[in-house]
């Protein structure tokens, strides 16, 4: 994995690193993983001894899926995920949504993906409230959280198989 | 004596154990559906892995139905509501489009919320639109709604637009007496002003990037019926002043109207006129939208409600048939 670097200089911005604690108040610190699927990762206190252990990752739907667009442009959502697939919280940072105010805005919304697995259908209308009225922007958000989850857990994995 | 104490101990001790063992197991039960702070969980499986790809290849092929059974029912029903719209246009039948402007209001309105909208202005601005697969339904609404415009002018306004609908029928609910027609110098200063909201609305996001402003200067979100105590004002106020001024918003302050207006001047099949309409001042009278101006039509101001139409094709109030009819009743002979 490249750009995994040491505590001291992780490349987290102030604000990104404000909006990770939110989700994951757990870590130690973060770190900002630039590759084709950037995404935060958060550490557990260094052991002595002992490898960084992650104790959970992030990502914004702007990086992971950027062509999903939304009624009005993309929603900018930062997605916490723990390192076996399950979602720990969602938390919808910007947007440009007309109708989000009734929608996506409302705690309710991002609150229904804690703890799902990213083997869960994150279908609106079956396990995703549909919020009517809102519906190209309820899609939209979900489907990036959908697909984020999904791509960052598999790459995740595929790291972790990798010595 | 002995006896029994020694068995109520026995059973005392029994129970104490049956306890003990079900508070220990549900305790390692619960331990194991929810880890313990700091056990990291159990990664995904191999099994997990591989269903985990399905479901990748699923996302980036869209193997979802883009036409599912939602999407097919929104499209047929919003189809029902423009072919009807249409087809009383083309009748220029009153009653059809009594019926075209109720289900503008019911389905567009307080089923889906689907009006045309600045937001729209400012997407096409930032070229930001949704992914097909979320709206076709919004898709075919614009579509129809600009198509429409260059075909017969501003019908979108006058049948499709669920607020504009609204009012038109408020308009035929509320008594004539408390009507008030703006005089016509101030009603052609005031017709501009939904062009200035247009700009006003469009400057303010090319600076600020601020999209919520449309709850403001336009009162569409009221179908959705979700509003803060301020919106719910100013709508209050808009619909009382519309029992006095008929399509008060539609005529002066709708900024899409405007856009429509602008686009309206592309119109390819307009109004046709009769000679008689240089001098003859009936439809001005009726025209509910302040569009006619003697023999002029401003395409930008007609909404195509088909008011003045039906006048000029009715024989027995249009002066052209009646004028044609006493020449032809005029003797020939010498």
């Amino acid at each position: 994995m490249t750009g995994v670097v040491g505590h001291a200089q992780t490349g987290v911005s102030p604000g990104d690193e404000t909006a990770l604690r939110r989700l994951l108040p757990a870590a130690h610190h973060f770190a900002l993983v630039e590759d084709d699927t950037r995404h935060f990762r958060a550490y557990a206190a260094p052991e002595a001894g002992r490898p960084l252990r992650v104790v959970g990752l992030a990502f914004f739907t702007t990086d992971l899926t950027p062509r999903i667009y939304a009624y009005k442009g993309r929603i900018t959502t930062l997605v916490a995920l723990d390192t076996g697939g399950r979602v720990l919280g969602v938390d919808v940072v910007h947007h440009y949504e007309p109708f989000g105010y009734f929608s996506i805005d409302l705690p309710g919304f991002p609150r229904q993906f804690a703890g799902k697995s990213v083997l869960e259908p994150f279908d609106v209308g079956r396990d995703i409230d549909a919020v009517s009225r809102a519906t190209i922007t309820v899609e939209a958000a979900t489907r990036a959280i959908r697909q984020g989850a999904r791509r960052l857990a598999r790459e995740f994995a595929a790291a972790q198989a990798l010595p | 004596m002995t006896y029994t104490f020694r068995l109520r101990r026995g059973l005392s001790y029994g129970l104490l154990a049956i306890f003990f063992w079900l508070w220990t197991s549900v305790g390692v039960v619960s331990a194991m559906t929810q880890p313990a702070e700091g056990e990291p969980p159990p990664p995904l499986s191999l099994d997990d892995l591989a269903a985990l790809d399905a479901l990748l290849e699923e996302d980036a092929q869209g193997t979802a139905p883009i036409l599912d059974e939602s999407a097919m029912l929104d499209l047929a029903a919003l189809g029902v509501v423009l072919v009807f719209a249409v087809f009383s246009f083309l009748r220029k039948d009153d009653r059809l489009k009594v019926i075209s402007l109720v289900l503008s209001v019911v389905y567009l309105g307080f089923v889906k919320a689907s009006l045309v909208s600045v937001v729209d202005v400012f997407g096409a601005i930032r070229w930001s639109l949704p992914a097909l697969q979320d709206g076709q339904a919004y898709y075919l609404l614009i579509l129809f709604t600009l198509v429409s415009t260059v075909v017969w002018g501003r019908l979108y306004c006058g049948r499709i637009c669920a607020f504009g609908a609204l009012t038109q029928l408020m308009d035929r609910v509320v008594p004539a007496r408390f009507r008030i027609e703006p005089p016509w110098w101030l009603d052609r200063r005031l017709v501009y002003a939904k062009y200035v909201v247009l700009v006003a609305a469009v400057l303010y996001f090319l600076v600020t990037d601020d999209t919520l402003v449309y709850r403001y200067i336009e009162p569409f979100w009221m179908f959705t019926l979700n509003g803060n105590i301020v919106m719910w004002t100013l709508l209050a106020i808009l619909l009382l002043a519309t029992v006095f001024v008929r399509n008060l918003y539609c005529r002066y302050l709708c900024s899409d109207g405007a856009g429509l207006g602008l686009l309206s001047n592309l119109t390819m099949f307009r109004i046709k006129r009769w000679n008689e309409c240089q001098t003859c001042k009936l439809c001005e009278k009726v025209c509910e939208w302040g569009a006619i101006d003697g023999p002029n039509i401003s395409v930008s101001e007609c909404v195509r409600c088909d008011d003045c139409e039906r006048l000029y094709a009715d024989e027995d109030k249009c002066p052209h048939w009646l004028i044609q009819k006493r020449v032809a009743m005029r003797p020939t002979g010498r």
